[in-house]
């Protein structure tokens, strides 16, 4: 069916799958490589259009890969005496959406041995908008490891956020209460009931007559349906939307929840985790990184972490980024002290979309574990017609009693 | 359908004309893709955001093909039996109860008979003598087990019917897999697939469709309605308005008579394009910059 590739050309196309795979992690075995010779073979090789289009379908399989792609394509398929296309534009160190996986190594980091030369930033203000500063680029990922090969062609900026942010930096966390978290986290997945899911299953009982089975026990009985089974609908297993406020303001709080987090997606694969603090950070990729019983560290959150308060801000962006993601299986848990001096209208907005959406929408808050706590604070007073609850989250405590306080609530 | 190549598949460039007759405007990307899912036989999963014209995609290459379109919307809760097959057990029974009530002895092998069998688009889909395109729509829905499910078929291209035994595809069909993202994907099912972005189209593109779909259509009238919906994609929207959108406005805006896009024609219309009474809001600064500007001539 497809016409066979040229030797030299068939080379190429391997060398520029294994290129892809090695350097950018684009998951290539030895089929999509084959694949990828079959799809030249049934394009016309001598329209390079055609040849991108052909491999790119085969070779990506998200739309985050695209721009890589398009670029070591250029690269490697470059014609004789056309200049080399110009260098990629500097990633965002936020993450995106759900499936767009970053390398590990792509998330931009201060140069080693150079933290000392960064200005110390002045005391923050919440609110303050993040300048991003281009630094010299510099050869990301297994470049740093290989000098040979120090001709990267991705280059990251470093991400400097204004004086008036937060300092950000790599969070590392000790593991010593894993187990503790863990069975908070396994009692807050048991306790939450949304309803029953819509998909069928052999029950005991049910509202639906089980028609394939009740036929096999009638072949028995001569055709009578004497022993009638049933189809039941199961408990509606619910997805979580962790929403972490990392502000300078939550302090030791955050790197607790942050374990949380990580130990409720140990006992759930349907669990997102976001972090905020001027900025927006999808966690879930680092997370999932991390293998259980080692201390969690996480790179450079920029301005999800250490920086002063945006959460309506925040909540609004992830609610439009997470909009088709949150539906009525979805338990929203917002973990912040609700310090914040941006417009609450924002904030009310977020949370009305969000409630609109998800199954359930709960505020954690450290403060509302002090004795003789009132929801006073204008973010918190705004959001509250919002919630389903609002719930402490003072210590390991308040996160072991949190399935029993959401199910009473 | 025109074939320029030795193996008699449609080349991308004659794809890309039988379908832009077809009134579908597609890119150069998207028609080679498709050249592959023929020439390869493997599934192609386009996602891309609402209303980019996936749905259609599949349906345009049926009609392309000259072959037949079979479709698997997905949704939560669907199983491999509503994917599959099922039994019609009321015939069954009733079959039962006669042979009971003549004095015949009714076995396995004649109450499992293919008589028995209704068929469900997956397996209609294998049992075709001519290749059909397979549309498994919104696979994002269903739920993780039917994706796994679903690319064990697509590896193996069989199905087994405990009673029956395993019913092997006549012909393999030209599978296409559509996606929202409204979940993510296994890697598994990703890597079974070839992959295509559908983006919206560009502003020329758009304006192409527009008068591919509706040839009355005043040009002005068509290139103000493509602009203002390319402004609006633009805005944070909770629900940005797709090419159908496109259409649906262009199309009221016909049918009131209108040739050009003001303020009253917007507001008279401002449903077809926009969803939310939130985006209606966010949106009405644009769209009154939109009617201040006098209409594009072409």
């Amino acid at each position: 069916m497809s016409e066979p590739v040229p030797a030299n050309l068939a080379a190429r196309i391997t060398a520029f799958a294994a290129r892809l795979r090695t350097r950018h992690g684009f998951l290539i075995g030895p089929g999509e490589a084959a694949d990828a010779l079959r799809a030249a073979g049934a394009v016309e090789l001598l329209d390079r259009r055609q040849l991108r289009d052909a491999l790119r379908a085969v070779l990506t399989d998200r739309p985050e890969q695209t721009r890589s792609f398009d670029h070591e394509f250029n690269v490697f398929f470059r014609r004789d005496g056309e200049p080399p296309p110009p260098e990629l534009p500097p990633l965002l160190s936020e993450t995106g959406a759900p499936g767009a996986e970053q390398d590990p190594a792509a998330t931009p980091r201060p140069p080693q041995g150079q933290e000392g030369q960064v200005p110390t930033p002045a005391p923050p203000q919440t609110g303050e908008e993040p300048e991003l500063v281009p630094a010299p680029a510099k050869p990301q990922g297994k470049a740093a490891d290989h000098p040979d090969d120090a001709d990267g062609d991705l280059q990251t900026v470093q991400t400097r956020l204004s004086p008036n942010a937060g300092a950000g930096g790599a969070v590392h966390t000790a593991a010593d209460d894993l187990n503790e978290l863990l069975r908070a986290a396994s009692a807050l997945i048991r306790v939450v009931e949304l309803g029953q899911a819509r998909r069928l299953r052999p029950m005991a009982r049910g509202p639906k007559l089980d028609a394939r089975r009740t036929l096999r026990a009638a072949a028995r009985t001569a055709g009578d349906p004497a022993a009638l089974r049933w189809l039941g609908r199961p408990r509606r297993a619910p997805r979580f939307l962790l929403v972490l406020d990392g502000s300078r303001s939550m302090g030791k709080d955050a790197t607790l929840l942050l374990r949380f987090a990580q130990a409720l997606h140990l006992r759930s694969r349907r669990v997102e985790v976001y972090a905020f603090s001027t900025g927006l950070t999808r966690l879930t990729p680092h997370l999932r990184r991390t293998r259980p019983g080692q201390p969690l560290a996480l790179p450079d959150l920029g301005e999800a972490w250490g920086g002063g308060t945006r959460i309506g801000e925040n909540l609004l962006q992830l609610a439009r980024q997470e909009r088709e993601r949150v539906n009525r299986d979805t338990v929203v848990l917002i973990l912040s002290d609700g310090l914040d001096t941006g417009e609450v209208e924002v904030l009310e907005r977020a949370l009305r979309d969000l409630k609109r959406r998800a199954g359930r929408v709960v505020w954690l808050s450290p403060l509302a574990a002090l004795p003789g706590y009132q929801p006073v604070q204008r973010a918190i007073r705004a959001a509250l017609p919002h919630l389903d609850a609002l719930l402490p989250a003072g210590g390991m405590d308040d996160l072991l009693r949190l399935g029993a306080r959401l199910h009473r609530s | 359908m025109t074939a320029s190549r030795s193996d008699g598949l449609p080349t991308p460039a004659d794809l890309q004309a039988d379908f832009r007759a077809r009134g579908y405007v597609t890119g150069e990307a998207l028609s080679t893709a498709l050249r592959l899912v023929v020439a390869l036989q493997k599934p192609l999963l386009l996602e891309g955001p609402a209303g980019v014209g996936k749905t259609e995609a599949a349906k345009t290459l049926a009609g392309v093909l000259g072959t037949r379109l079979i479709r698997l919307q997905c949704y939560e809760g669907l199983d491999a039996q509503a994917a599959l097959y099922e039994w019609n057990y009321a015939r069954q029974l009733l079959h039962l109860r006669a042979a009971e009530v003549g004095g015949a002895r009714v076995d396995d092998d004649e109450l499992y008979g293919e008589r028995f069998l209704m068929a469900r688009p997956l397996l209609q889909a294998i049992c075709e003598d001519v290749s059909p395109v397979l549309l498994i729509d919104e696979v994002d829905r269903a739920d993780d087990a039917f994706e796994a499910f679903l690319f064990e078929l697509l590896a193996e291209w069989q199905i087994t019917v405990p009673e029956l035994g395993t019913i092997s595809a006549r012909t393999r069909p030209h599978v296409i897999l559509t996606s929202n993202r409204s979940r993510e994907l296994s890697d598994a099912l990703r890597r079974r697939c070839l992959y295509h972005w559908v983006e919206y189209p560009s502003a020329r593109q758009e304006l192409e469709i527009v008068h591919a779909r509706l040839p009355g259509v005043n040009a002005a009238l068509a290139r103000q309605v493509t602009d203002a919906v390319h402004a609006l994609r633009q805005l944070p929207l909770g629900k940005p308005p797709g090419v159908a959108e496109t259409l649906d406005w262009a199309a009221a805006l016909l049918s009131l008579h209108r040739d050009h896009l003001d303020a009253p024609s917007i507001e008279a219309t401002l449903g077809a394009v926009l969803k939310l009474r939130e985006d209606q809001l966010l949106a009405a600064p644009t769209l009154r910059g939109v009617a201040a500007q006098t209409p594009g001539q072409d």
